[in-house]
This record gives structure tokens, sequence and C-alpha cells, in this order.
């Protein structure tokens, strides 16, 4: 036998009230009733019923009203439309407003018993899958929070004594330990960086991105990852070159992430360069968009990886003793964030002559998720 | 001489406090550490320290923000300077940013872990 439920009926007629509570309470749901849309929906709050049977036409306030308002309440409570007048239109409306079924007038007690089993298994499904998914996000969450806290805190102890020790003040070192230990302070914070890179991909969430876009001036976002990759270009003997329109438009956008973008594909290109190589950054403006141009006269990149460069986790050299080290996630992370802001990115490369890769940012953006909400609502 | 500046260390991770406290001291200040809010609390009722440097996620991920947050809105301790010093970046998607999220953060600078001895104690001498 099904399990017991906490069933409302709202109808204006008595006989209608009456006979739904014998049928239902007879195979042990526990049934209450109202005789009309007000009073239903104040019993509603208190009874806290699983399935919700509504007469369309009631004096007052109707019936599709109150499915809509149910529905904003609580769209797990089944809703049950009893009609007396079942055409398709009014049917049709009633499920636009969230009903699950409905059942025609008059109707024996059998078939609302039969209407209501099944209301009933829906409903399982509904709360089952909703513990299913909150239990999922929470997990991701706290695993997110695990990491990122569990896995930096030691790692952070770690560097701070290594900074104490490398820096003097725990006394003298044998300088092949002093070697030794920096190295080990070298590899933890490579792995500091992984774990940031590796978590930002993990809460990535492009519609939270898209709450704060802001008015963004990429000429300026542009300038701040020159500033600060200079140093890292000038250990390499690397030219940073910028080369914008002083009046560049502002797209829509957020700011961390457009930088974040920036310093990855300069880094990359600083990092795959060879000794007075340069970097360039062409700005400009098309009808539609905002054209990023991040080229350098590197290294290059073969043809057989360029397809996959984008790919989580792919790395061109992947080797442990690969001369120039990489996560294999910045690449997915950049191409992440410019799809978040509506925008494409291309890859071209030869072998020996450099690569670049061009960024295309729509002037005028509206991110597609918060359309779909409004959809949703 | 002047006197030696207090700085007070409020971190439940005794070995970054360690690392820390080493690096204030070679730096001639005198330092003492709490590992959870509640005896940071007792040791600032006691003596009102010159500084305090303040972890975030302790037994609470919030901890540092709330003790943070009652420091500055006591009149006792409000001059107080706290530079917040925490592991965790905005990335988690808490309240971190002092930029964004001043009025609630009320801190005077914020750090992250693990920080150059040299900057953390440029830091410091900003403040005292």
């Amino acid at each position: 036998m099904a399990s017991k439920e906490r069933i409302l009926v709202i109808d204006d007629e008595e006989v209608i009230r009456d006979s739904c509570t014998q049928a239902l309470a007879k195979v042990g749901h526990v049934v209450k009733s109202a005789e009309n849309a007000d009073k239903g929906l104040e019993l509603l709050k208190s009874f806290d019923p699983g399935i919700v049977l509504v007469d369309l036409k009631m004096p007052g306030k109707s019936g599709i009203e109150v499915l809509e308002e149910i529905q904003a309440i609580d769209p797990n409570i089944i809703k049950i439309v009893i009609t007396g007048f079942a055409t398709v239109s009014s049917a049709i409306d009633a499920m636009k407003k969230g009903a699950y079924d409905f059942i025609p007038k008059p109707f024996t007690p059998e078939e609302i018993r039969v209407i209501v089993a099944r209301g009933l298994e829906r409903r399982q499904l509904l709360l089952e899958s909703e513990a299913l998914r909150l239990e999922q996000e929470k997990t991701r969450k706290n695993m997110i929070s695990l990491v990122s806290h569990e896995f930096r805190a030691p790692l952070a102890a770690t560097i701070q004594y290594l900074e104490v020790i490398l820096g003097g003040m725990a006394g003298d070192i044998s300088s092949e330990a002093k070697e030794m230990i920096e190295r080990c302070d070298i590899r933890l914070r490579e792995m500091l960086e992984l774990l940031g890179r590796w978590i930002s991909l993990a809460i990535f969430d492009a519609d939270k991105l898209s709450e704060n876009f802001k008015d963004i001036n990429l000429k300026d976002l542009a300038s701040e990852s020159i500033d600060v990759l200079k140093s890292m270009a000038e250990e390499k003997n690397v030219s940073l070159i910028l080369d914008s329109p002083e009046d560049l438009p502002t797209i829509k956008g957020n700011k961390v992430s457009i930088g974040e973008v920036f310093n990855n594909l300069i880094s990359n290109g600083i990092k795959y360069n060879n000794e007075g190589g340069w970097v360039k950054i062409s700005l400009s403006e098309a009808d539609d968009y905002i054209s990023v141009k991040i080229s350098d006269n590197g290294m290059g990149i073969d043809n057989e990886h360029l397809s996959k460069i984008f790919d989580e986790f792919y790395r061109v050299d992947g080797r442990r003793n690969a001369p120039v080290k990489g996560s294999g996630l910045g690449l997915s992370i950049v191409k992440k964030m410019v799809n978040a802001h509506g925008g494409t990115i291309d890859v071209e490369s030869e072998i020996g002559k450099g690569s670049v890769f061009k960024i295309d940012f729509p002037k005028t953006f509206e991110p597609e998720n918060s359309d779909k909400k409004e959809e949703d609502r | 001489m002047a006197q030696e500046k207090r700085i007070l260390i409020v971190d439940d991770d005794p070995d970054y406090a360690a690392a820390i406290e080493k690096i204030l001291k070679t730096a001639d200040y005198s330092v003492s550490l709490a590992g959870d809010v509640k005896s940071g609390m007792e040791q600032i009722e006691k003596e009102v320290p010159d500084l305090i440097l303040l972890d975030v996620m302790m037994e609470k991920y919030d901890d540092g923000f709330n003790m943070c947050y009652d420091l500055k809105h006591d009149d006792r301790y409000k001059d107080v300077p706290i530079i917040i010093i925490t592991a965790v970046t905005e990335v988690t998607g808490l309240k971190f940013n002092p930029k964004t999220d001043g009025e609630y953060l009320d801190s005077d600078d914020y750090v992250q872990k693990p920080i150059s001895a040299d900057l953390l104690l440029e830091k410091v001498r900003r403040f005292i």
C-alpha cells in the first residue's frame, strides 16, 4: 500500500469536499478541506499538505490563481485540478500554472484514489531528487572549502617556516641545505598555485560571474596585467607591448576574471618565449565587438595540439621534467571565462614562429542565464 | 629606546603562528599568541595590544570576521589596528575582499598566507 499523505481539498461544493474526504480517508490519508481559495491558502500554511485538490471554478479567487500561489509557496506540493468543464484550454492553462493532473466531475471514489496515488508517486520522486540535489550541492561546496582551507593551511604554514629559515631568522644553514630548502620552497609554491587554479575551475560558476558585470575598460585592464607581469618578462628579457586606440568603448564584464584571462595569456606568451622575444597585446574595435589579440614570437604550438589546448588538464608537454611547467588548467579557465562574457577565443600558431590568441568580446552582452531565470519565474 | 610594541596573533594553526612570531620577534616586537577567538578576547581584555594579526577560518569559517567586527564596534578596542591574515581567498565566494566588503570586514588591512617576511613587516610598520 502506498504511503499516507496530508491532502487539502479546496472546492466550493460541499458534496465534492465530502466525497473526496471520504474516498481518501478510507485509504488512510489525512484530509482537510476549505470552501474557498482564501481559506484554502490559509489552511495550506498550518496543515502543510503534500497534495492539494483545487476546483478551477470557485466564487472569489479562481483555482488558477490558487495554483499559482501554491506553486510559489512550494513547487513540490502536487496540485490536482478538479473541474466540471474539462476543456482542453482550461487544462492546458492549469498545467502551465504547475498542476500535475486533473480530474473531471463527477468522479468515482476509485478514480480520485487512482489520481491521488499517482500524484503521490510524483511527489516522492520530486522530494527524493530535491534531497539528492541539495546533498550533491552541499557535498560539492563542502569539498571545495575543505580543499581550499585544509590543503592550503598546511602549505601556508610550511612555506612560512621556509621563509623564516631562508631569511636567516632561525640561524645559519649550510649552502647545500639552503639550496635544497629553496627547491622545497619553489615546489610548494607551485603546488599552492596549482591548488588555486584547480579551485577556481571547480567553483567556476558563470551565473555568479554575470551577477556583478560592470563597465570594463579593456585597455586599463591590459595595462594592469602588463604591470603585474613586468618583472617576469624582464627576467626572461621579453618585452611587453600594448597597442590600443585611446577611445576604446567599454564592455560589460567581470574585472577580476578578464584580468585573469589577460594574465594567463600574457604569462604564457612570456613563459613559452625565447630570450629577447616579445608579447604584444593589440586591442581594436569592430562593429559589434572588441577584439583582443595576444601574440608572441615565441616557441609556437604544434598543429596536433592546437585543437586540444583549451581542454582541461591538456598539456602540450606533460613531462615532469618539461622545460616549462603548467597545470593544464590555465587555458581551459581562460576559455570558460571568455565564454561567460559571450566571447569567443581562437588560436593560430606555428612552431618556431609564435602564437596568436584572438578573443572577441561582444560590445553588448546579456548573459543567457538571467533571461532563463526570468522565464522560469 | 621606546618600549616594545605588542602584537597579538590570533590563529588556530600553531605552526603558522610560530613562523609569524619568529619574523616579528626578529624585528623586536613583543608577540603573544592565541589559538582561538575566546582566548584572543581574554588576552585583549587583560592588556590591549598595539596591533592584532587575525586569521579568518578557525573553529568556524568566519570566526575571524566576527571577532574583527566585534572589536571594531567596541569603543575600547576600535582603534587597535587589525590585519586579517588568511589562506582563503575570495574565490571561495565568502566575503573576503576588503575593497568590496569593507563595511562587513572592517579590518585595516588584509594579507594572504603565506606572506614574505619583508611584506609582513612593511604592513605592520605602517600601523605601529
